[in-house]
């Protein structure tokens, strides 16, 4: 079914510094009209495990959704990850979002021990585990002889609440990623390209506009017929309500190589007014489909303005 | 005077009908005074994933601890397995029990695709899985090299409430795991062998008689030392009937597992009889195993709340 575009807002967070914290700040994010809850994947610098965070944060809330942005494939086995989703799905009465990557940040590997191996063996890797998540979600027993993973007639439990399954969420930067997600995924995000591995200036690079066109189009090229029922979503990295956007700009704008103008028109910055950036979202959603805007821990409550005035319309 | 290995019981939810009814468990299990809610850890016959189950029972529940029993070693790395077990005893405020075993069930295994190493393998990796998880929840970081796991200077976070970390439970039947038990665990589980790859069969049934357990508990003694009594015993008891007549059952019993009826009986994986025999029961294998944690199965935690009204604390 054709995805109606309607704005709606995430946040992505690691956690906070204890429990109560944790249970105050789900619900407040959930009192400020924002859609879902994500939290990230990584073995540095994040405070919590991503598949506990969000169970106990759809506990502490009667709406929100929850999801991960995104789970590195390689961390986890496939049908490890399936049950835990499913069983939040049950848990959470229907409220997950399986957000799933390729893996890209060496520091994890490293943290894990793991060979950090070639993005296409990565994404070959991804694409199976995705096709295990379906089948083990699936009404029937399934196997799957694959490269990297072998399932022998596996009835997965429980079966999600959210039928056929929970919206798939798969983001990344590149074309082999891109047309996957575009193959499988029931929500795309369209990232920076990490091959470098880390955050970097040639990620930065790679947000202007005309690079963002480019990975839709890879998107496209995957989705075929489908592209029209996908939700296309941005993490905005560079989120701020600001009076005079061109400052920031001019601040902002060496650190990541861009000049001050790009730096605005960046796919991953939304600076401006609360008009301004209203109009920004409108503008891009027109332009590029993308109706689903993620935003980080320190910018969901200057940024609910634009959420009660976008979500939903 | 006080026993020195004061009772306390926990149950062991292996199932549930809904995420209602499994919410419903936790706080029934807390009501009746039990210590703690277990959730096993595989692919089949087990409707919730353990680690959002026991994240769920903690968010619903204010004293009632939470607990694996167990996790599989091989179905986790122990990087990540560190983090879910450190923001989950965060988050529930330091309730946390964490058990770990080296995986056995044949079926896991064979369903997920993972390769089955011999026990001695499976065993050797959950030493070292135990030792990363105990050096990411310190405080500096951590560097460890081993046959399995390699972790090059990675600070663990979040840290854990309980301190130094959670206790752990490592549980089992054969002497190597008995070993590893009573080096790093602070609850140990007498358990069946189960060599065989599955639950039930006369070789599990016949590792757990009597004379059997006085075997294990003799093992534990001697390869724990000085930290002997430092440890809670724990038995999981997985077959509990209330009968009148418990010797008809015993010779039931006896017939399907291939022991005597009185062996039956005696076995701390059965319960069986009226409430006042399951007491004395319980008593003598406190006497005689150092038994103190007792966890029985979901079915009959209502059933058996007086007996835990009873013993928990003395």
């Amino acid at each position: 079914m054709a995805h109606d575009r309607k704005f709606r807002f995430g946040v992505q967070t690691g956690g906070a510094t204890s429990a109560r914290e944790w249970h105050d700040k789900v619900r407040r994010i959930e009192a400020l009209g924002y859609s879902t809850l994500y939290m990230p994947d990584h073995f540095i610098d994040t405070p919590y495990a991503p598949m506990v965070g969000i169970a106990m944060a759809a506990e502490a809330t009667e709406s929100l959704r929850v999801g991960t942005l995104v789970l590195g494939n390689d961390y986890k086995h496939p049908a490890v990850v399936a049950k835990e989703f499913a069983s939040i799905d049950v848990l959470s009465d229907g409220r997950v979002e399986a957000g799933m990557g390729a893996g890209w940040m060496t520091a994890d590997y490293d943290a894990l021990g793991l060979p950090y191996e070639s993005h296409g063996t990565r994404i070959e890797r991804l694409g199976e585990a995705l096709a295990i998540l379906k089948g083990a979600w699936g009404p029937e027993p399934f196997s799957l002889e694959g490269r990297h993973y072998t399932i022998k007639d596996y009835d997965g439990i429980p079966k999600p609440t959210q039928k056929p399954h929970p919206p798939i969420l798969v983001g990344g930067g590149g074309p082999k990623l891109l047309r996957l997600a575009g193959r499988e995924a029931d929500i795309v995000g369209i990232n920076p390209n990490l091959r470098a591995g880390e955050i970097s200036r040639d990620a930065a690079q790679d947000t202007v506009a005309a690079r963002t066109k480019q990975k839709i189009e890879w998107v496209r090229e995957g989705a075929g017929d489908r592209f029209d029922d996908l939700e296309l979503q941005i993490r905005y990295f560079v989120a701020a309500i600001t009076d005079d956007r061109h400052a920031l700009a001019e601040a902002m704008a060496p650190a990541v190589g861009l000049d001050p103008h790009e730096a605005l028109e960046s796919g991953v910055a939304v600076v401006g007014t609360v008009d301004e950036c209203c109009d920004i979202l409108v503008r891009r959603r027109e332009e590029w489909g993308v109706s689903y805007i993620v935003l980080g821990d320190d910018q969901f409550e200057t940024f609910a303005p634009v959420v009660d005035r976008l979500t939903g319309t | 005077m006080p026993h020195r290995r004061k009772f306390r019981f926990g149950v062991m939810c292996s199932h549930a009908d809904s995420a209602t009814d499994f919410r419903e468990k936790a706080r029934k299990a807390e009501a009746f005074g039990y210590s703690t809610l277990f959730v096993p850890d595989h692919f089949i016959d087990h409707p919730l994933a353990p680690m959002p189950a026991m994240a769920t029972a903690a968010a619903v529940t204010d004293t009632l601890r939470i607990g694996s029993l167990v996790l599989g070693n091989d179905y986790k790395h122990p990087v990540v397995l560190a983090r879910e077990a450190a923001t989950l005893d965060l988050l529930s405020d330091g309730r946390l029990e964490l058990g770990l075993g080296a995986g056995w069930m044949t079926a896991d295994y064979d369903k997920a695709g993972l390769e089955l190493d011999r026990p001695g393998v499976r065993i050797d990796r959950l030493g070292e899985a135990v030792t990363i998880l105990k050096g990411l929840m310190g405080d500096d970081p951590f560097t460890f090299h081993g046959k399995h796991y390699n972790v090059t200077e990675l600070d663990g976070e979040p840290k854990p409430v309980q301190q130094p970390h959670p206790p752990f439970i490592i549980g089992g039947g054969g002497p190597k795991i008995l070993a590893l038990a009573a080096r790093e665990a602070a609850i140990v589980g007498i358990n069946a062998n189960l060599r065989g790859g599955v639950a039930i069969s006369d070789d599990t049934a016949q590792s757990m008689t009597g004379s059997a357990t006085d075997e294990k508990l003799a093992r534990l003694r001697a390869a724990a030392g000085d930290r002997f009594d430092d440890l809670e015993i724990q038995s999981f008891v997985g077959f509990t009937n209330f009968t009148d007549d418990r010797q008809a059952l015993a010779e039931m019993m006896a017939g399907a597992f291939g022991v005597a009826p009185e062996e039956a009986l005696e076995t701390p994986v059965v319960l069986a009889g009226t409430l006042e025999q399951m007491i004395d029961d319980l008593r003598d294998r406190r006497e005689r195993w150092e038994m103190s944690y007792v966890v029985v199965g979901v079915d009959v935690m209502e059933q058996f709340a007086p007996a835990v009204a009873r013993l928990a604390g003395t």
